[in-house]
């Protein structure tokens, strides 16, 4: 023990160039990022009407028990856990099926330019796209009515309609995330040994047994962090509610962070704080077990 | 400017340089004082315009205005108010005012601070401006909103202004199917509604309920619930089926908010409409809809109905308890009041409290002098808030269940309200218990 504290000292000064660089950045976690967590888990504790003043109310677990014995609240949190395991399971299973698609042969000419489109939408504002969408879903003019109505289908009822919001939805942020996570498995599958997929295609292992058993197995650690990625990324599904249906219709994509906003936007601050700490706990313990049953279930 | 007003006037420059000495005896430093609103680029003009009067009666005052969007001014004035880093004044509509003050009770009660040259605020205007027997506000601008309709569609449909719901029902019923913008698409709609977020819909039922002379949406000063009763259920009733049964709004309301609502209605596609007092400069340019608007009264629901123009509100100036420099926030708060503020509130926000000066000096379209010098019957809202502390927790859940049942339609949409009415009147009680 006493050795152990006494070579502190000197790790400190044979890495000191280290923690001299990586301090200014450490300072900066602390202050950006875990202070206001901090902060806002502190406020859930508070009254509302005195959260933001210099000496708040302490109000125990009152605001968790209203908000948790609130039936929107619970109905918002089954719609938002609903969304995002429908959402993650298109997204990577789309991704995947892209990164197949152009990391292949089958898209000779113009792989670049496919690579590029289905990257755009990532880096294009999400506001200006989801404002598209909402356009194209118009019941009035929107163009997929248009198209379904040229194809002498009945019209879908997009963003209009309770029974179809949620898919709407997905579908607008498939277009939106899915690049991303393609390039991920792409840049990753640029990497896998060509020599295990020779050796099957050699043992006469199919297309479909290539892919199922030397393939996947290899993007094993992509599709855990794209995963992890996504079901972070979808608990806290906000701008596509506020551009696109602002909760509705009649509630179907009242998703918890757009609650919370609800909330704040009401200066009910106790309470939307208490649904934002649920919502950081349901998305620390989901990131987290998805990453020990990753971890466990990894070739050594 | 008449000789009443320059005597008014003088007397509001006065009582403002008088509110200064007294607070600063001998020599006064020079001062910015800092205004928060909402009114965006109208507001700011307005209050630049204010400034420039009021350098002539202080000139060691200054006044700048910053307008934030409504939602981040409530979090921003709260913050500010409750952490005693307050702007000077702030100015927004009595109902957040009250919001305000219930959050942080650092807002000024000005009942002694009115002004006595004040006459021209009603009974009505001075109620609204009063919460919990505290003036919260000097009432500034009258928020009147009328119902409108698109001047040449009537004309090419050969409809009147429609009086009664039952014209409401056809008039909207041949702006759906008539092609009155003549594009040869049925792209046109009867009403530009809204209904996404929770006031948006109770506020077009609102706007509906008291204009048609009815005083109360969901409930009375006793806490009686009035959505049960003959009148109510009718304009409810109706108005339920203007999004359902009758199809009269674009079928993706259930998503509008303002924004939305808007569009539809500037981007020429809605027939009838909300007309807020506000509105009317900006869709009097060519750009928007040309001034090719007409506006009048709500709709009469039923045979001797009283028809009015809503008073949907009162815009007002409040003084932080906190504010840097009261007395000299309480002078420019006065000096709202007075004429020049008054009509330059006119030119630029459309909307005031008193019309004694020369309404041709602002240079008023028609359908702005509607409004400037009212001649049709104007009823005010209730604000239940001011009453009842539990109002908005109820009126959510009534904006719930109005939802829920225009995304599945009821078979006897009477039923459905008479156990709305008895569902809501079961909470109420349990929250006036609480």
């Amino acid at each position: 023990m006493g050795a152990a504290v006494a070579a502190w000292p000197a790790l400190l000064r044979r890495e000191r160039l280290f923690y001299a660089l990586v301090l200014p950045f450490a300072a900066l976690v602390l202050v950006f990022g875990l202070w206001p967590i901090v902060q806002s888990i502190q406020v859930a504790f508070t009254d509302s009407y005195t959260a933001l003043s210099p000496e708040p109310v302490w109000v125990g677990l009152a605001n968790f028990e209203r908000v948790l014995a609130d039936p929107y609240f619970r109905a918002s949190l089954g719609r938002t856990l609903l969304y995002t395991a429908i959402s993650v399971a298109v997204n990577i299973a789309f991704a995947l099926a892209y990164a197949l698609l152009l990391g292949g042969t089958l898209i000779g000419r113009g792989n670049g330019l496919f690579r590029l489109a289905v990257f755009l939408p990532v880096i294009a504002p999400d506001v200006a796209g989801f404002i598209v969408w909402k356009w194209m879903y118009n019941q009035s003019f929107g163009a997929v009515n248009t198209l379904l109505a040229s194809l002498g289908l009945p019209p879908f009822g997009g963003i209009a309609d309770p029974a179809t919001v949620l898919p709407a939805l997905v579908v607008a942020e498939l277009w939106k995330h899915v690049g991303f996570y393609t390039i991920v498995f792409l840049t990753n599958m640029t990497l896998l040994d060509p020599a295990l997929d020779e050796a099957a295609r050699i043992d006469g292992a199919g297309r479909w047994q290539r892919f199922r058993h030397v393939v996947l197995p290899q993007l094993r650690p992509e599709i855990l962090v794209n995963t992890v990625y996504a079901v972070i990324q979808f608990l806290k599904t906000f701008t596509v509610v506020v551009v696109m249906t602002k909760g509705g219709p009649n509630f179907q994509t009242n998703f918890v962070s757009y609650y919370a906003y609800q909330k704040f936007d009401e200066a009910l601050y106790g309470e939307a704080a208490a649904m934002a700490t649920v919502l950081f706990a349901i998305v620390i313990v989901l990131a987290y077990g998805l990453y020990a049953w990753g971890e466990r279930g990894a070739p050594r | 400017m008449d000789g009443r007003a320059m005597r008014l006037s003088r007397r509001f420059a006065l009582g403002a340089a008088l509110t200064v000495g007294v607070g600063f005896a001998g020599a006064v430093p020079a001062a910015e004082l800092v205004i928060w609103h909402d009114l965006g680029d109208n507001g700011v003009n307005w209050f630049k315009e204010v400034a420039e009067h009021y350098r002539k009666v202080d000139p060691s005052v200054s006044i700048t205005s910053v307008s934030f969007p409504t939602d981040q001014w409530f979090g921003k004035v709260i913050a500010a108010l409750n952490t005693n880093t307050a702007p000077d004044l702030i100015f927004n509509n009595y109902e957040r005012v009250i919001r305000i003050q219930t959050q942080t009770g650092k807002v000024m009660d000005l009942k002694a601070e009115l002004p006595k040259e004040a006459g021209f605020l009603g009974p009505q205007d001075l109620q609204m401006a009063t919460y919990k027997e505290r003036m919260i506000i000097f009432p500034v601008q009258r928020v009147q909103m009328a119902f409108g309709a698109r001047k040449s569609w009537l004309e090419k449909l050969g409809e009147p202004f429609p009086a009664t719901w039952t014209d409401v029902l056809r008039v909207a019923a041949k702006f759906r199917d008539g092609d009155p913008d003549g594009n040869g698409k049925a792209d046109t709609f009867g009403l530009a509604l809204q209904a996404a977020k929770p006031r948006d819909l109770i506020h077009m039922l609102d706007l509906f309920t008291f204009g048609s002379g009815l005083s109360h949406t969901l409930v009375d000063p006793s806490g009686k619930v009035t959505l049960g009763e003959p009148c109510h259920k009718t304009v409810l009733v109706e108005f339920l089926k203007a999004f359902t049964d009758y199809g009269l709004v674009a079928p993706d309301t259930v998503n509008h908010s303002f924004g939305e609502m808007y569009q539809v209605i500037e981007g020429k596609r809605a027939g009838m409409f909300r007309v807020g007092d506000w509105n009317v400069r900006k869709w009097d340019t060519p750009e928007v809809l040309g001034g090719d608007f007409v506006i009048g009264t709500w709709p009469a629901f039923a045979p001797g109905d009283q028809t009015a123009v809503v008073i949907g509100g009162m815009r007002g100036v409040a003084v932080p308890e906190n504010a840097p420099d009261r007395a000299r926030s309480l002078a420019v708060a006065k000096f709202l009041l007075g004429p020049e503020a008054q009509k330059a509130s006119l030119k630029y926000v459309g909307a005031s409290v008193r019309s004694d000066f020369d309404m041709s000096d602002p240079g008023l379209s028609e359908r702005r002098l509607q409004f400037a010098k009212p001649r049709h019957a104007l009823e005010a809202y209730d604000f239940p808030e001011s009453i009842h502390p539990w109002y908005p927790e109820v009126e959510a859940e009534l904006h719930k269940r109005l939802l829920a049942a225009i995304a599945a339609p009821p078979e006897d949409w009477g039923a459905f309200v008479d156990q709305l009415a008895v569902e809501m009147q079961a909470l109420v009680d349990a929250k006036r218990k609480a």
